[in-house]
């Protein structure tokens, strides 16, 4: 039932929305990113091209230098995915920008938190699949006799080492979506504040797989992801509504 | 009008407290502190250098809070202050890696170490507080200003978590002037480190009350230019 114009300008106070009334248009906004990547895959394909482009620069610059690149594959693994993750959130608003749709998005009835949200957790599945192609791959190519325990085991630190992404990412791509030269500041954005996240993840994921297995070491590392990306969500939450206050 | 006459005669008060610590300091620091056993004479830097990094905090500190209470009443006049606050915090961070480096040359006889953590911590915090400069020149009108609020709020944030990071990933080589129990150095040593940490601090509320007294100037006269231009 379409609306009359005359109740589209009474502006009256929604009623009160129960939780499930609240994350329907946030998944409705998630589902509509998937469904165009799927449609398109431009992101997703162009994220892993990179990261395995970033790895071959990674063997012949490091690795070749050595016997083993075993002691380095936590560091290589995670510079290309910091380095990959810069496509994701760059390209985070990209659909909406190229549709032109960015003003009618920020008109719609949505609240400013599930939009962020939304990108949040488009840019934590993106990594999240980008793992799932380059942890294996960097395995094969870095390391040497790692079992599928290693393995599983840096794969839970990344998706810790992920929230942090997605938190810092979707605050870094929303700032940067109305500014001038946008390619330029994602990365002096995101990188920097994104630093204490490489350390950590690429010291757990050196703890299972840089030969000896460091528990200790490796769960220090992984309560430190919990600890960045609990902040990171907090700072999100206390200034999602000044982001997109136009 | 009167506004700036007020923060001239601030500025003067500030400034000639901040003039004659920063005297005071010198004069014991080189005169009459004592000399580190170990270290000698080198050691004497890290009056200044521990001081100017603790300011540098408390100015990105600054940054953060103005940035929160310009996002709460949007008054132009708190974003000024947070991003003089921001620029100061870049000057004094550089100031950190200048004398951290002159330390470790004299010390280790190399200009960087990447397994100093503080020193890691300032250089990772230049990068971050350069790019708030980026982002606010590439955003405009009153999304400038509000942009930059959240990002100095996120990147104040971010300091805490760089530093830890860094520290873990690290042995320690740094000399540690403050642990858990206190100030690691004799009381003799303690009193002009606080006088350096205090003429240090009132280094930063000078220039900043400069740089702010600058601005308002410079807004004060492009408004009495309008007027005569509008022929009022």
């Amino acid at each position: 039932m379409s609306a009359r114009p005359q109740d589209a300008a009474r502006v009256e106070a929604p009623p009160p929305l129960g939780a499930r009334d609240a994350l329907r248009p946030l998944a409705a906004l998630i589902a509509k990113d998937l469904r165009l990547e799927l449609r398109t895959r431009q992101t997703a394909v162009g994220m892993a091209l990179f990261a395995l482009i970033t790895m071959v620069l990674f063997q012949f610059t490091v690795a070749s230098r050595v016997d083993d690149a075993t002691p380095f594959a936590g560091g290589i693994i995670w510079a290309t995915l910091a380095l990959t993750a810069v496509l994701a959130v760059s390209r985070a608003w990209a659909a909406e920008r190229e549709g032109r749709v960015l003003d009618g998005l920020l008109v719609a009835p949505v609240s400013r938190g599930a939009l962020l949200t939304a990108k949040a957790c488009t840019i934590f599945v993106y990594m999240l699949a980008l793992e799932i192609v380059v942890l294996p791959l960097a395995v094969v190519f870095f390391v040497e006799g790692a079992s599928a325990g290693d393995l599983a085991l840096a794969f839970a630190a990344a998706v810790l080492a992920d929230l942090g992404i997605a938190a810092l990412g979707s605050l870094v791509a929303s700032l940067a979506a109305f500014a001038r030269g946008r390619e330029l500041l994602v990365p002096a954005l995101f990188l920097p504040a994104l630093l204490p996240v490489v350390i950590a993840a690429g010291g757990a994921t050196h703890a299972v797989l840089g030969g000896a297995r460091e528990v200790a070491e490796y769960q220090g590392y992984c309560l430190f992801l919990g600890v960045y990306a609990v902040v990171f969500t907090l700072v999100s939450y206390a200034t999602y509504e000044y982001v997109f206050d136009d | 009008m009167t506004e700036l006459a007020t923060g001239g005669r601030r500025l003067v008060v500030t400034g000639t407290a901040t003039a004659a610590l920063l005297a005071l300091s010198a004069v014991g620091i080189f005169l009459v502190a004592p000399e580190d056993a170990d270290q000698g004479v080198i050691q004497r830097i890290f009056y200044y250098h521990v001081a100017i990094a603790i300011t540098s905090l408390v100015a990105f500190g600054v940054a953060a809070i103005y940035g929160i209470r310009y996002l709460r009443t949007r008054r132009p006049e708190h974003d000024m202050v947070s991003v003089v606050a921001v620029g100061l915090g870049l000057f004094f961070s550089i100031l950190v890696i200048l004398t951290g480096s002159i330390w470790a040359r004299a010390s280790w006889g190399t200009w960087w170490v990447w397994e100093d953590p503080r020193l890691v911590t300032f250089l990772i915090v230049i990068l971050l507080y350069s790019a708030y400069f980026m982002l606010r020149s590439s955003a405009e009108g009153e999304r400038r200003a509000r942009y930059s609020s959240i990002f100095a709020i996120a990147a104040f944030a971010s300091v805490p978590l760089s530093f830890y990071s860094v520290r873990v990933a690290e042995s320690f080589v740094h000399p540690v002037v403050f642990n858990s129990t206190g100030a690691n150095m004799p009381d003799t040593m303690l009193v002009w480190f606080v006088v350096a940490q205090v003429a240090m601090l009132g280094l930063f509320l000078t220039l900043l009350q400069i740089e702010l007294l600058q601005r308002r100037a410079d807004d004060a006269l492009k408004r009495l230019k309008l007027r005569l231009e509008g022929g009022v």
